[in-house]
């Protein structure tokens, strides 16, 4: 049987435009970080942290998150299934309509138009195209699926699934609104039934978007990477099941302390510690994997993002889990502790493993070796500290946020007021700056050495050579 | 507990139970093989 012609132009556009909008992403997080140390750098009205914010996290999420799972699902889904891409056509339409809808999200937000959903404000005429993206983008993989050649399926086909349907699913019931005006809808949930629903969606976009997706990466080019298959596919399955069965009911720990019922949020506090069982199910599979292979560790800068990657999602779902217990969430929650989570879980472990997976494909898409070993590793060494520092900061800053809150007179009065605690708070979000700039640097090492790999990079050994007609 | 309290708490334990039965059939002895299986071949599909 003749080897499959796969598609790889397509992703390569995925991989090209997720790398635009990730250093926009990144462009505007530094901005915004320094508009919070000098408020005298906001422009009303546009140019003003309010609209700059969801405009960071939109196009760190939907930009570069989800143009890279775009990329990386176009590329595995084929091999997997070991057929080619079902309709290059639908896959050349979702190219479009993608950037399209970026681009529109960004302009409409800073025009000041937002359902004031957390990671959903765009307005429901977006909300459309969004919908439209991605049953276009489902169709082809899951007809990929379907036809394939391969009967029992990897477990990255499995993380893929989840995050198709769960997206879908999640977006569609979140975006339920009524539209009073072509820029204006109201949600038609409303009160803490509105605020279970947008956490739902919430928690759920972290597990659907933020780690089913770069658990099915990594699942794939650790393997590939090392050259040794992963330690255990049945425990990856389970792992695999048990995190969809336990993802959906931990939403309602962002809303601990809230007018939601005491029993929903109980419901979230148990299934968040539970969840630390198959995300660790899954870091363990990863170390257990480089057996024998932790050498690698040194001489093969893939692994080292790899498993820096999957570190940061062993710390990331231990910390979680910790500030779903109600006592804790009481001390961190509307602390700068939050964004340290968060930014660990992006910058560090979806960011790791998408670049590790943009670094692999690049000689099998564009039939060129990495240009330069050692500005991959000034990559790696510049993202690592740029985020711990980052996150280290925002964790002390948070404390010391909480503590101040929390410290009372004898009398029972507050001790320190709401502006106090803000003055103190000045030299951890420098901190913060700093680290975003030095990840930015990194960031674009990475960008100067992809371009240089297209324009100059040498000729791969002919077992690399995957490019469509040549391989 | 409400209806609705009970119902949620109902759909939770039904998908409790086909987790469980889940972990069984992937867990078996005889399975071994079947379910270790894709992890070799994926190896080889470039
Ligand atoms: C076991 C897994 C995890 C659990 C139980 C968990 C738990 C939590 C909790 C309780 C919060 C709310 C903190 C607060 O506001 O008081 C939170 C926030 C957040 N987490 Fe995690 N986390 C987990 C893993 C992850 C991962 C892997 C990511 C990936 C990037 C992530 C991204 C986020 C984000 C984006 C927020 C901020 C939501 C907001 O805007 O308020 N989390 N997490």
């Amino acid at each position: 049987m003749g080897k499959p012609q796969y598609h790889t132009d397509i992703v390569k556009s995925f991989v090209n435009w997720s790398l635009v909008w990730g250093v926009v992403a990144v462009l505007v997080g530094v901005i915004v970080s320094f508009q919070m140390v000098n408020p005298d750098l906001n422009y009303p009205p546009y140019f003003t942290f309010g609209r700059l914010r969801p405009i960071h996290t939109n196009a760190g999420i939907y930009g570069w998150g989800v143009g890279t799972i775009f990329a990386m699902f176009l590329y595995m889904a084929q091999r997997l299934c070991k057929t080619p891409l079902w309709s290059l056509g639908l896959a050349k339409f979702q190219l479009w309509l993608f950037n399209i809808t970026i681009a529109a999200s960004a302009v409409t937000l800073l025009l000041g138009y937002s359902s004031t959903l957390e990671y959903h404000e765009m307005e429901w005429p977006i909300d459309i195209m969004i919908v439209v993206l991605w049953v276009t983008f489902s169709i082809n993989i899951i007809m990929t699926i379907i036809k394939r050649k391969e009967e029992q399926m990897y477990i990255s086909l499995w993380y893929m699934m989840a995050a198709i349907i769960g997206i879908a699913i999640l977006f569609t019931v979140n975006a339920l609104a009524v539209p009073v005006s072509a820029f204006k809808s109201y949600s038609i949930f409303a009160g803490t039934n509105s605020a279970n629903v947008q956490w739902w969606f919430g928690h759920n976009a972290v597990a659907m978007a933020l780690t089913a997706p770069p658990l099915a990466m990594f699942y794939y080019f650790l393997p590939k990477t090392t050259g040794v298959p992963i330690y255990s596919h049945r425990l990856s399955i389970i792992s695999f099941w048990s995190l969809i069965f336990m993802y959906l009911w931990t939403g309602a720990h962002h809303l601990l302390w809230t007018p939601v019922p005491d029993w929903i949020q109980t419901l979230a506090m148990a299934f968040s510690i539970m969840l630390i069982a198959p995300s660790w199910g899954s870091v363990i599979n990863g170390y257990l994997s480089m057996k024998g292979q932790w050498h690698q560790m040194r001489d093969n800068y893939l692994v080292k993002f790899l498993i820096l990657g999957i570190t940061f999602y062993g710390l990331q779902t231990l910390q979680g889990p910790m500030q779903a217990i109600r006592s804790f969430s009481a001390f961190i929650h509307y602390t700068d502790w939050v964004p340290g989570h968060i930014h660990m879980g992006t910058m560090g472990w979806v960011s790791l493993v998408s670049v590790a997976g943009i670094y692999f494909l690049l000689p099998r898409i564009y039939g060129r070796e990495v240009y330069s070993i050692p500005l991959a590793n000034l990559h790696f060494w510049l993202v690592v500290i740029g985020q711990l520092i980052w996150s280290t900061s925002m964790w002390i800053a948070g404390v010391l946020q909480a503590g101040m809150w929390n410290a009372m007179n004898a009398d029972g009065s507050l001790t320190y007021t709401f502006t106090e605690t803000m003055v103190e708070m000045y030299p951890y979000w420098w901190i913060r700056a700093i680290g975003g700039i030095i990840y930015l640097i990194g960031i674009l090492v990475f960008i100067y050495n992809v371009y240089m790999t297209v324009q100059k990079g040498k000729e791969p050994a002919p077992k690399l050579l995957e490019v469509e007609g040549r391989a | 507990m409400d209806m609705a309290s009970i119902l949620y708490l109902g759909v939770t334990f039904g998908l409790f139970i086909i987790f469980v039965l889940i972990v069984r059939n992937t867990y078996r002895r005889r399975n071994k093989e079947e379910k270790e299986a894709p992890k070799y071949r994926m190896m080889n599909d470039d």
